[in-house]
């Protein structure tokens, strides 16, 4: 029987992914990226490829993604996170036609169609403005664990209104605020409003339509979450395993080519680029 | 690919385009060497007819800027503008030419002749202030000849009706004003008959230029607009006026109906035809072109070559039996046409979509330029709801390598060709099955 | 028509603040009333705009000068190197805080150039450009501008639905000159007695100008400099300041209120466009003509307008030296092009002149000014204590 992966490379961790020939996940593996890039992608390929019992011969097809995705050397081809992204998340909600990804280094909205196909997609520009690492830089202002920020923001009676999402000035705003007397979670509220009101713009240059879900490592605060839908004005998809979703969508396409290669020609030529040997 | 290598037609327009701008660079550090000065103009609207009438050397800061950053040496130059003053939001173009005039006109093409006069149209507000620099450091005249844009999209009034008659008679003045400025600069006198060879040159500029323009409607595209197009582009600017420019885009117009005639494109295998809205990426233009064509993708046109030669690719002809009305009817004609092009385009881009069977529209704003840049979103966004082509935003500057990030752009560009593909391919099996519980675990 | 809440026999205090708070809400409640009354309304971004044009018809001319608002939905029409004004006046139209049935932009900066056609495709209603003359030393600039105007008054008159005679204009036009006598008198005011009007109530003063009919404004105005003369406040430890570079995008309220507090400013070019013509405009013989000849031979300056015969740094320095000011604060709105070139001519100036300056950038929605204050401040002190 066939299978196909995925190993998304991202700025802080990596993801692998393998599907078998219906599609369903085999196994998984999350590792954080570190300074070797290609070695994270091969260690969480093999704790992938141990989770399903396969051997590395069993696998006809790699896809890498991710900003390291050409650093994905024993992978067959690369796609853009942007895509995996869009086809990962039609795939876990099959409604979705607004996909927006929030991680450490930028938030992209993508619209999609019914097939996981991208229509449009957009991304913030040059700086960390409405990202997970502005969150970052205020956890670290306040001295507070990243995972705990959420919860904390969500106690928040007052929000104060943030008017930077500049990551170099987060921590003088942030100490400004505390240094007026305000509450740690009314700031914190006011950081995670300030970038969802970002990510709405963001979406809003896309298309919001009915259905909205909302992947990338920061898609696991619950006050991101929140933000979002209050943002937005509507209920949002989201997944607790959706830091995977562009690994996943990566093994899919590696798998369309599969199938793609097995039912010539139609389609004999893949959405995506070969590897240059 | 034999037969295109013997053709000695084909190439010819990007090999004479590079000598014109070399001898023309040339000429110019002469002209410094020799302790004389020159008229400083710029792409949008250069008066080259009536400055070459008066046999003035012409300076286009504006390309001396982008040739600092072509040969990857802008930063030096911004870096010293900055230490001047000047802020790193501001245009690129203005901060390196501030910091060719603090060098004594010291240029990577060689040394730039001081400024004896300024004459800019309002196409670029910052063209205004870039002058006011000019008069202030060398207390010389500056002189901004307005033309009156389009009031409201869709409003264009033409010759003849009472609105616009009244547009080109305040042109038409100052035409008369500049002139007199000019006969005072040089202390000669305006030779009539000489301004109407300038603008016979000119006429035969413009028709060829709108020629090659329309030329690439051929499948498949005869030059990338993004990277031939601007070689011609040079030649339509600094040579506009003259016998050589003339000369120049005949025998251009006879390589791009020789090459449509034969079926002979560019070296890229055309699979998508593109149009590029916005300003080049000059800190990595090669290489920003390559992340298309490694797709094949080619660009069939370029509203850049439509606003920086000044709105001239119309193919205004002048009537040389009345050279200045005719002059002041052309400027606002194709002046006007030069700024549509930068705030209405998206009318001009979507009509274009079908007779030169374009696939997808690349927009790049940048951050030097707010001219160009501030409307390109919204743009966007009225051409996909309007007509649902596909498109790429991606923002980088012309000069600033600070915010140009290699990386980033080729992500997009690759998701770009990512999603256009697949939409071809709307038969390609789609796999997986789709999951319903929304968890990557429970698919197994 | 009254749009204003009743300030009528309140005291002093009171209608400064009622001031206040109208102009700081991004609600804008007096346009909100004046449509309810059944009036229209004209948006006009900055800097200058011909308002007894508009005012002619009968439509309120409103003064679209952006807002501390987040740009919730105009975010997605612009990209990322653009000054907020831009971005939150379109908020204004976009989440329907203000209703517009035209709207008149200028050219006065690159970015604001593409501002009519972006909201041209957003909305219905006329959305155009007022050329104003950019070379103002042609001998022929009057004439186009007079031409430019009667245009315009041709578009007003479709959006009114009525005609607009020339006596209507010279009514407008003397209103307007009452208007511009009182503007004058509130800022000798601020330059003679600064003790007796606080910069953040000056400035509301201005920017009331911009969102109430003009008649309302007038009566306001009328009743309001007696009270501020005949306070009793007494001069403190301040030192006198110019603000230059809020021409177009303006400094938030908080940010003014924070400088009054340790510098008194004697001028300053806040709303400039609502002052910019300086003397009475002629109410004989054509009112056009008078409009155009006013705002090219007895008006202000400012960055984006061009005039060989007022260079800016010439015009700042002269403005210190009129209103008797000690320093200069030299701001300019965050990726404001023409703001931030002119800062660099307005430096050398100053430094040639040995006036002492502060430099710094702004943006309307900020709203953190710890690290501002602190420079304010130690500069402040260098001046009193140095």
């Amino acid at each position: 029987m066939a299978h196909a992966a995925g190993v998304d490379v991202g700025s802080t961790q990596t993801k692998a992914v393998i599907v078998d020939e219906q599609g369903r996940v085999t196994g998984r593996a999350l590792t954080d990226t570190g300074a070797n890039v290609m070695q994270a992608a091969e260690k969480a390929y093999a704790i992938a490829l141990e989770a399903s019992g396969l051997e590395e011969r069993e696998v006809e097809w790699v896809i890498g993604t991710g900003y390291g995705r050409y650093r994905v050397t024993f992978g067959n081809a690369q796609v853009t996170e942007i895509s995996c992204h869009g086809r990962g998340a039609v795939h876990l909600f099959p409604g979705s036609r607004t996909v927006v990804d929030m991680g450490g280094q930028d938030t992209k909205a993508i619209r999609v169609s019914e097939t996981g196909e991208i229509v449009d997609f957009c991304m913030n520009d040059k700086c960390a403005a409405g990202t997970g690492r502005f969150l970052g830089a205020a956890a670290a202002a306040l001295d507070i664990p990243l995972n705990d920020l959420g919860n904390v923001a969500l106690s928040s009676e007052k929000p104060v209104r943030i008017s930077t999402t500049c990551t170099v000035f987060a921590e003088s705003e942030v100490l400004s605020w505390l240094g007026k007397g305000k509450k740690i979670e009314d700031i914190l509220w006011g950081v995670h409003t300030s970038i969802a009101s970002r990510s709405g713009s963001l979406l809003r240059r896309v298309g919001i339509e009915e259905e909205v879900t909302f992947t990338g490592g920061v898609s696991r605060n619950p006050a991101m979450v929140e933000a979002l839908e209050q943002r937005l004005g509507k209920k949002l998809n989201y997944s607790e395993d959706s830091h995977y979703i562009g690994a996943l969508g990566a093994a899919l396409f590696a798998l369309d080519h599969i199938r793609a290669s097995r039912i010539p020609p139609a389609g004999a030529a893949a959405a995506h680029k070969e590897a240059s040997p | 690919m034999n037969d295109r290598q013997e053709d000695s037609l084909v190439g010819r327009g990007n090999r004479d385009g590079a000598e014109l701008f070399r001898d023309w660079f040339e000429s110019l550090n002469d002209t410094a060497e020799r302790g004389e000065s020159a008229a400083y103009v710029f792409v949008m609207g250069s008066f080259n007819e009536i400055l070459k009438a008066f046999d003035m050397p012409v300076v286009f800061p504006e390309i001396n800027s982008l040739q600092t950053a072509v040969r990857r040496v802008a930063h030096e130059f911004l870096d010293e503008a900055e230490d001047y003053g000047y802020s790193p939001d501001i245009c690129g173009y203005v901060k390196a030419d501030v910091a060719v005039q603090l060098r004594g006109g010291e240029h990577p093409m060689g040394r730039i002749p001081k400024p004896s006069l300024a004459v800019y149209t309002n196409a670029c507000n910052t063209y205004i202030k870039w002058a006011e620099i000019w008069q202030r450091m060398y207390d010389i005249p500056i002189f901004t000849l307005d033309v009156p844009g389009t009031r409201q999209a869709g409003g264009q009034t033409w010759p003849g009706e009472r609105r616009f008659e009244a547009d080109r008679r305040y042109v038409e003045a100052q035409i008369r004003e500049l002139i007199g400025v000019c006969e005072q600069v040089t202390g000669n006198k305006l030779d009539i008959d000489k301004l109407r060879q300038t603008m016979g040159y000119a006429n035969e500029m413009s028709s060829g230029w709108a020629r090659v323009l329309e030329l690439n409607r051929s499948h498949p595209s005869i030059f990338n607009a993004l990277t031939d197009g601007t070689i011609f582009l040079g030649v339509a600017n600094g040579l506009r006026g003259t016998e050589a420019g003339a000369r120049y885009f005949r025998e251009l117009v006879e390589e791009m109906e020789h090459k449509a005639a034969r079926g002979i494109g560019t070296l890229t295998e055309e699979q998508h035809r593109l149009v590029f809205v916005g300003v080049p990426c000059y800190p990595i233009f090669r290489r920003f072109n390559e992340l298309f064509t490694e797709w094949g993708g080619t660009f069939v046109s370029s509203t850049y070559l439509w606003f920086a030669s000044g709105g001239t690719n119309r193919g205004y002809q002048y009537d040389l039996a009345k050279p200045i009305e005719s002059l002041a009817e052309g400027l606002l004609l194709f002046v006007r046409d030069a700024m549509d092009s930068m705030f209405h385009q998206y009318a001009m881009v979507r009509d274009m979509v079908e007779e030169f069977a374009i696939d997808g529209v690349v927009f790049h704003p940048i951050k030097s330029c707010r001219t160009v840049s501030t409307g390109l979103a919204d743009s966007r966004r009225a051409l996909m709801d309007d007509i649902g082509i596909p498109s790429l935003f991606i923002e980088s500057d012309m000069m600033d390598r600070r915010v140009v990030s290699e990386a980033q752009i080729k992500n997009r560009v690759d998701a770009f060709f990512e999603g256009l593909i697949s939409r071809q391919q709307h038969s390609a099996p789609i796999a997986g099955t789709p999951a319903q519980s929304g968890s990557v675990e429970e698919v197994v | 028509m009254t749009t204003l809440d009743d300030w009528r026999d309140r005291p002093l205090d009171e209608v400064l603040a009622l001031c206040r708070d109208t102009v700081e809400d991004p609600d804008y409640p007096t346009v909100r009333r004046w449509r309810e009354l059944g009036g229209k309304v004209v948006g006009h971004f900055q800097v200058y705009s011909p308002q007894e044009i508009v005012h002619a018809a009968g439509m309120l001319p409103l003064k679209v000068r952006g807002a501390p608002v987040e740009p919730d939905q105009a975010d997605s029409r612009f990209g990322s190197y653009l000054c907020s004004i831009l971005k939150t006046s379109l908020e204004l139209v976009l989440s329907e805080r203000v209703e517009l049935d035209m709207f008149l932009s200028h050219p006065i900066c690159d970015a604001a150039r593409n501002l009519a056609a972006i909201w041209g495709r957003n909305f219905p209603y006329p959305c155009q450009i007022l050329y104003l003359p950019q070379n103002a030393n042609s001998q022929y600039s009057v004439t186009y501008l007079r031409d430019e105007y009667d245009r315009l008054k041709e578009s007003v008159e479709e959006v009114a639905g009525r005609r607009v005679s020339d006596d209507d204009l010279r009514r407008s036009i003397a209103l307007y000159n009452d208007n511009r006598r009182l503007m004058r008198e509130l800022y000798e005011l601020k330059r003679e007695t600064p003790w007796l009007v606080s910069a953040e109530d000056g400035y509301c003063l201005v920017a009331l100008g911009g969102m109430i009919p003009v008649e309302e404004h007038n009566e306001l105005m009328r009743a309001v400099l007696p009270m501020l003369r005949s306070r009793t406040a007494k001069p403190q430890d301040r030192v006198r300041v110019v603000f230059e570079g809020a021409f177009c995008e303006q400094p938030p309220l908080d940010l003014v209120r924070m400088v009054g507090r340790s510098c008194y400013i004697v001028d300053d070019d806040f709303l400039i466009g609502l002052r910019f013509i300086l003397e009475d405009v002629a109410s004989d013989g054509d009112p056009l003509h008078n409009l155009a000849h006013a705002y090219l031979e007895t008006s202000s300056y400012s960055p984006v307008q061009h005039d060989n015969r007022k260079l800016k740094e010439e015009m700042l320095l002269d403005r210190i030296e009129r209103s008797g000011a000690e320093a200069a604060i030299v701001g300019a709105a965050k990726m404001c092009e023409p703001g931030l070139e002119e800062q660099v001519a307005y430096i050398q100036a100053l430094d040639k002149t040995g006036m002492p300056y502060f430099v710094n950038e702004f943006e309307e929605n900020m709203t953190s000014f710890s690290q501002l204050e602190l420079q304010v401040e130690t500069f402040v002190e260098n001046l009193l204590f140095g």
